[in-house]
């Protein structure tokens, strides 16, 4: 059987129909699930085996990115919450939904409620949409299996992308092999200059798993570039859309051998 | 009740990019040394709520420790040399307090009544002036159309306004100056139309409410009527049919088949695959956004995209585009009419609000295009366009039937933007910006989306028998026209407002974003409800249409409007329009050729109407819905610029919908049938370019024009002239389009009029993305192939007169005729994949769409040029229809090209170069890196990055 897969929205969540697309693609079985049919018991986290927080301007990202959604999850849904991340069951967070996960303290610890690690504004001071080289660190994560090492072609579109947090924090993360996806230079190596880094994110983080490895959350968009006229230059040959459907088809496999 | 007040900012030792935008913007824009740093903060109040409260929503909300700051009732920014606190006015929507309360709510704080948001700013350098201040908020932070500095605590945040009433004018003994009185400023009707109301209300006798003389006046305006578009004419003497009629007609005789809806709905309609359609809408939004661009845009943006919403039975928008044109950002502050906004501030504040509405909402920009020209320093030409996809069978105009509700959803109802639809029609003086203040306000793209999200699921479900969108107008206009047929009446006191105090014209007249109304069926009521609740949308019954044809609107009982649907639509007295038309005496000029060509090249490339405008489109999301198949740039480093959208709308299917557009409104001051055909051309040939077929294609109008003179008006007859000859010899139909004939400022002792503009877009469906090509160079050693007819010895209008300094009189002459076959065997060109580039040519001419080529692929390129032609005009002639293509070596392009104007004139070289020999001999070589940086400088001066 297909796993299920919550594609969760709520008030400004845009990059939902993608998201739903691509996890299909990875033979998923997606649903649309909006916050409020949560909230009233007309759905069920405990029914899906994947959930994916996609990209957007939640509530319009108000205050900071992703932060009502963030409050709402952990004042509103902490329970079902706690029981799908106890179950060990996967989830995703794209961008909005990466704020989202680190707002809600899921990312980087696993403790709601406590948060240890902010996405703030851009070092440019506005919203930018660039591709840009991702490198797959070594970790634990079950989304980035058989990728390590692998230098990614991938979107960010976001104005507050920047990955900031005290340096102990960071060490403890790299240390843990919390660190998913780094920005790369040309050469491939982790680039703190602009553009290569496009958001000034410390030691050029794009993307954290918890501890575990079941949560993943990344600035880039993976969702769009899962078809290879998605790439910008697909007409100039050599252009690869399989590495970022394979995190997708990653987190199918283990939800079905779960 | 008391209020919290919470600032946040950064920690001291973190950078703050905000600050750091508004100190580069002191500085470039306004030219002022004295502040050295600028920190800021946000500031939060709360009322009804207890100190605690506010500490926990500081600490669960507002504040995050690990990069920030935060006090309670107490400073957070310290030590600068001067503070200043920015918030909306009073009865501005701040999109964030909403956001704020419903936090509150699921935080379970008790007690909050209102909250609201601002910035606080804190400027640091001993030196500041007092004069620095005022240039620093007069002109950067403070537009005081929506916003004020806080110079002491607001005592309350409640807004609340005494209910006003219902009155009579009495129009039936007003003489007519008395009526003249009443129009201006107001109605902007002009004395046959004043007359035409008296007498209305003479035969009924009795005077009319506030609320009627407002409906028809809004009915009639030129912004929705388009009153100049269907009078008749009489050029020179001779009587011709109106504008818009001879644009539908020539639609209707090219009888195209992919054609679903024309000039009947809020967009136009063409069949895509599978039973999917795709329609398009291009709209201008010039007068809110000269006088409050970053609220302006943003409107503009959402009232286009809920032109998409509202078509048919609903569609779901896809893809956007932006068409702007500026004066000069760096024109010297002097030259600004007095009662007009700066144009490097007035671009920044565009761009931002087009950011802000389509990246909040989800929707990708995915194609635009920015002029400047020094005429638009009294007033910008905003233009924005959306896209979208629906099913073919729903592509029709809903019709409301009598016993149907007319609900309202989305936003609530406020003081925003009355009097927009008759604002916009009138001419911009410079005492628009203090008399027409409520006219702009600032959107809520969250709100748009959510109601987007339900009505899909509401259209699919079959709940909507008919919608449309609240615009220009508000309800008088989106019921008015809905019920024209049938009748409606509407209970205004059922509407949800944003604060009390509106009189019931207001409610009727208002238009505040965010609004749609539907013709629902009583029986599916409850389902449609229980729906929008889902989608935290509101939902409300404000009228029943009845099958009287009668336009009645009532308030709490009282009548405050009765009319025939007849009068108010069809009682416009008819116009005859005198139209005269003569060439303006220009000369050509006799320039002799360049002696240094590297920086005539340069100075061709870094020209503002052709250098990179990749600043701007960065800011934008061009990739949400991931169905882009080529982006606004790209090649090797991301910054080669392409020619048109496409975007794959059926997940995992090879069909794309293409969008394009074209402008050169510099040209319609020499000729406006050219300008138009120049603008028509270039918009089909950058479809072309990236492998559309031009028989799959439509076009959608936009004229933004001066308000018509004679002369102007025999313009513009020229123009509409021009389109319908384009569309004979083409068979490419106009779907869609809107005029705009407001384009005229008057200050004190001076009128300008802004340069007439011709936008045309272009959309339609492309069989197989796969067999589409970018215009970047592939691969060394290539053939370049120069496709399409020129004479190029036209050059008037050109970037390369204008380096110059003159404008000339000779323009490109297109002949409509030749167009179908370059298009049709460019197109069967790159469809055998024989094609590894193509570029259309524009402005800048040849040697701009080579270098663009060359950026993009990193590639260097080597050009013979004629030994019989001047080599300025091969490099810079901008006839439009012509292309460069690369060609693989080996390619047969005599025969690819067959029967069309083609010819080889160069090679692409590993060298990253541009050579450009001439009768034997070396004219130049220029390193790409040279022209890249030329190209790229001047918009990163303006937007920093």
């Amino acid at each position: 059987m297909k796993p299920r897969v919550m594609v969760l929205r709520t008030d400004g969540t845009n990059c939902d129909e993608e998201t739903f697309s691509a996890f299909n693609k990875a033979g998923g079985d997606s649903r649309l699930v909006h916050i409020n049919q949560l909230r009233s018991g007309a759905e069920k986290l405990v029914d899906c085996q994947i959930m994916a927080i996609p990209g957007g301007f939640s509530y319009g990202d108000d205050v900071h990115s992703g932060k009502i959604l963030a409050v709402e999850l952990i004042s509103s849904l902490k329970e079902q919450l706690l029981a799908f991340l106890a179950a060990g069951k996967p989830v995703l967070g794209i961008c909005n939904g990466f704020q989202v996960l680190v707002r809600t303290g899921i990312l980087p610890g696993g403790n709601p409620g406590t948060i240890s690690v902010a996405l703030m504004g851009n070092d440019s001071g506005h919203f930018e949409c660039r591709w840009i080289k991702l490198r797959v660190e070594k970790s634990d994560c079950i989304f980035t299996r058989g990728l390590e090492g692998e230098v990614l072609d991938m979107m960010v579109a976001h104005g507050e992308g920047k990955l900031y947090t005290d340096t102990a924090t960071l060490a403890e993360m790299e240390n843990r092999n919390q660190v998913v996806f780094r920005y790369v230079g040309a050469d491939g190596t982790p680039s703190d200059r602009y553009p290569e880094n496009p958001n000034g994110s410390s030691r050029a983080v794009a993307g954290l798993c918890d501890p575990r490895g079941l949560v993943l959350g990344l600035m880039p968009h993976p969702e769009r570039i899962v078809e290879f006229t998605q790439h910008p230059n697909w007409r100039r040959g050599g252009c690869n859309a399989t590495p970022a459907l394979t995190i997708f088809r990653n987190a199918v496999a283990y939800a079905r051998e779960m | 009740m008391a209020i919290q007040t919470v600032r946040v900012a950064m920690r001291p030792e973190l950078r703050d990019p905000p600050g750091e935008d508004v100190l580069y913007e002191i500085r470039h824009a306004l030219h002022i040394a004295s502040v050295e740093r600028v920190r800021t903060a946000r500031v939060y109040r709360f009322e009804g709520i207890s100190p605690e409260g506010a500490e926990t929503l500081t600490r669960q909300l507002l504040a995050e420790q690990v990069f920030q700051i935060c006090s309670v009732n107490g400073p957070v920014l310290s030590g600068a040399d001067k503070y200043l606190e920015v918030a909306y006015k009073p009865g501005v929507m701040n999109p964030e307090a909403a956001s704020l309360l419903k936090a509150a709510r699921d935080l379970g704080i008790e007690g909050l009544v209102a909250a609201d948001s601002s910035r606080e700013y804190a400027f640091y350098g001993s030196s500041i002036g007092v004069d620095d201040l005022a240039a620093i908020t007069g002109r950067l932070l403070v537009n005081a159309t929506v916003e004020q500095v806080v110079s002491a605590p607001p005592r309350t945040l409640l807004i609340e306004g005494v209910s006003a009433s219902t009155h009579t004018y009495p129009i039936r003994t007003m003489d007519d100056a008395a009526l003249l009185d009443l129009s201006r400023e107001k109605l902007f009707l002009n004395l046959a139309e004043m007359q035409a109301i008296k007498e209305y209300f003479t035969t009924l006798g009795r005077d009319p409410t506030d609320c009627e003389v407002e409906v028809i006046a809004q009915t009639w305006s030129e912004h929705c009527g388009h009153k100049t578009f269907k009078a008749r004419i009489v050029v020179d003497g001779v009587e011709k049919k109106p504008l818009y009629e001879r644009l539908k007609q020539a639609t209707r005789q090219a009888a195209h088949p992919l054609v679903l809806s024309a000039f009947v709905d809020n967009a136009g309609v063409l069949a895509f695959y599978e039973g999917q359609a795709i329609l398009g809408k291009v709209e201008t939004h010039n007068s809110p956004s000269a006088i409050e661009p970053y609220g302006g845009a943003m409107t503009g943006s959402g009232g286009v995209f809920r032109d998409i919403m509202g078509t048919g039975r609903g569609a779901k928008v896809v893809a956007s585009t932006d068409m702007f044109c500026f004066a000069p950002p760096d024109i010297a502050e002097a030259s600004v009419p007095s009662g007009c906004l700066h144009p490097h501030y007035l671009l920044r504040r565009v761009v931002a609000g087009v950011r802000d509405y389509g990246n909040r909402m989800g929707i990708p920009t995915t194609n635009g295009s920015v002029h400047f020209h020094a005429d638009f320093r009294a007033k910008p030409t905003v233009i924005v366009g959306a896209y979208g996809l629906m099913p073919a069978s729903l592509s029709g105009k809903g019709e409301a039937r009598p016993g149907d509700l007319g609900v309202v959803v989305g936003g609530r109802t406020g003081r925003d933007g009355i009097h927009g639809a008759t604002f916009s029609s009138g001419a911009m003086t410079d005492r628009t910006v203090a008399v027409n203040a409520s006219a702009v306000q600032i959107g809520h793209a969250i709100e748009e989306k959510r109601v987007s999200d339900a009505l899909l699921v509401a259209r699919d479900a079959g709940m909507i028998r008919a919608l449309t969108d609240c615009g220009a107008g508000g309800f008088g206009s989106a019921l008015g026209e809905m019920g024209a047929e049938v009748g409606v009446e509407v209970f205004l006191a059922q509407v949800p407002l944003k604060y009390s105090g509106l009189a019931p014209w207001e409610i009727f007249e208002s238009e505040s974003q965010e609004r749609m109304v539907l013709a629902v069926d009583p029986a599916d009521w409850d389902k449609l409800q229980e729906l929008c609740r889902r989608f935290n949308v509101e939902a409300t019954v404000i009228a029943r249409f009845t099958g009287d044809g009668r336009l009645k609107v009532s308030y709490a009982g009282e009548m405050v409007c009765d009319l025939d649907m007849g009068f108010v639509h069809d009682g416009l007295p008819e116009s005859v329009l005198e139209a005269t038309w003569q060439n303006p005496s220009l000369t050509e000029p006799d320039l002799p050729p360049p002696t240094d060509w590297a920086a005539v090249y340069r100075r061709v490339m870094g020209h503002l109407n052709v250098c990179s405008k990749e600043p701007i489109v960065r800011r934008y999301d061009h990739g949400v819905q991931g169905a882009a198949a080529i982006y606004p740039y790209g090649g090797v480093e991301g910054d080669g610029p392409n020619d048109a959208a496409l975007c794959v709308l059926l997940p995992g299917r090879p069909y794309a919908m293409v969008v394009s557009h074209g402008l050169n409104p510099v040209l319609n001051n020499i000729d406006p049938y050219q300008g138009a055909l120049w603008a028509a051309t270039e918009a089909v040939a950058n479809a072309v370019a990236v492998g559309a077929d031009f028989r799959e294609l439509a076009l959608i109008d936009n004229f933004i024009w001066p308000a018509p003179t004679a002369q102007l008006l025999g313009s513009l007859d020229r123009a509409v002239d021009a389109l319908v000859d384009f569309v004979a010899a083409t068979g490419m139909p106009f779907i869609s389009g809107k005029d705009s004939l407001s384009s005229t400022f008057r200050g004190r002792g001076q009128t300008i009029e802004i340069p007439p503009v011709v936008c045309i877009s272009c959309f339609g469906r492309v069989a197989d993305v796969s067999r589409t090509v970018s215009a970047d160079f592939k691969r060394a050693g290539s053939e370049i192939w120069l496709v399409g007819r020129r004479d190029t010895s036209r050059m008037a209008g050109s970037v390369y007169y204008d380096l110059h300094g003159v404008l000339g009189r000779n323009l490109p002459v297109i002949d409509p005729a030749q167009l179908p076959a370059v298009f049709g065997t460019l197109h069967r060109a790159i469809d055998t994949g024989a094609v590894l580039a193509c570029h259309d040519i524009a402005e800048g001419g040849l040697a701009a769409a080579l270098a663009e080529m060359g950026l993009g692929g990193g590639l260097g390129a080597r050009v013979e040029m004629p030994s019989g032609d001047r080599p300025e005009w091969f490099l810079f002639n901008e006839t439009p229809g012509c292309f460069l293509v690369e060609l693989a070596p080996g390619t047969d392009g005599v025969a690819l090209f067959a029967g069309i104007p083609a010819v080889r004139v160069g090679n692409t070289t590993i060298k990253e170069t541009v050579e450009a020999g001439f009768r034997g001999a070396v004219l130049f070589e220029l390193a790409l890196d040279d022209l890249r940086q030329a190209y790229q400088k001047p918009m990163r001066e303006v937007f920093g990055s």
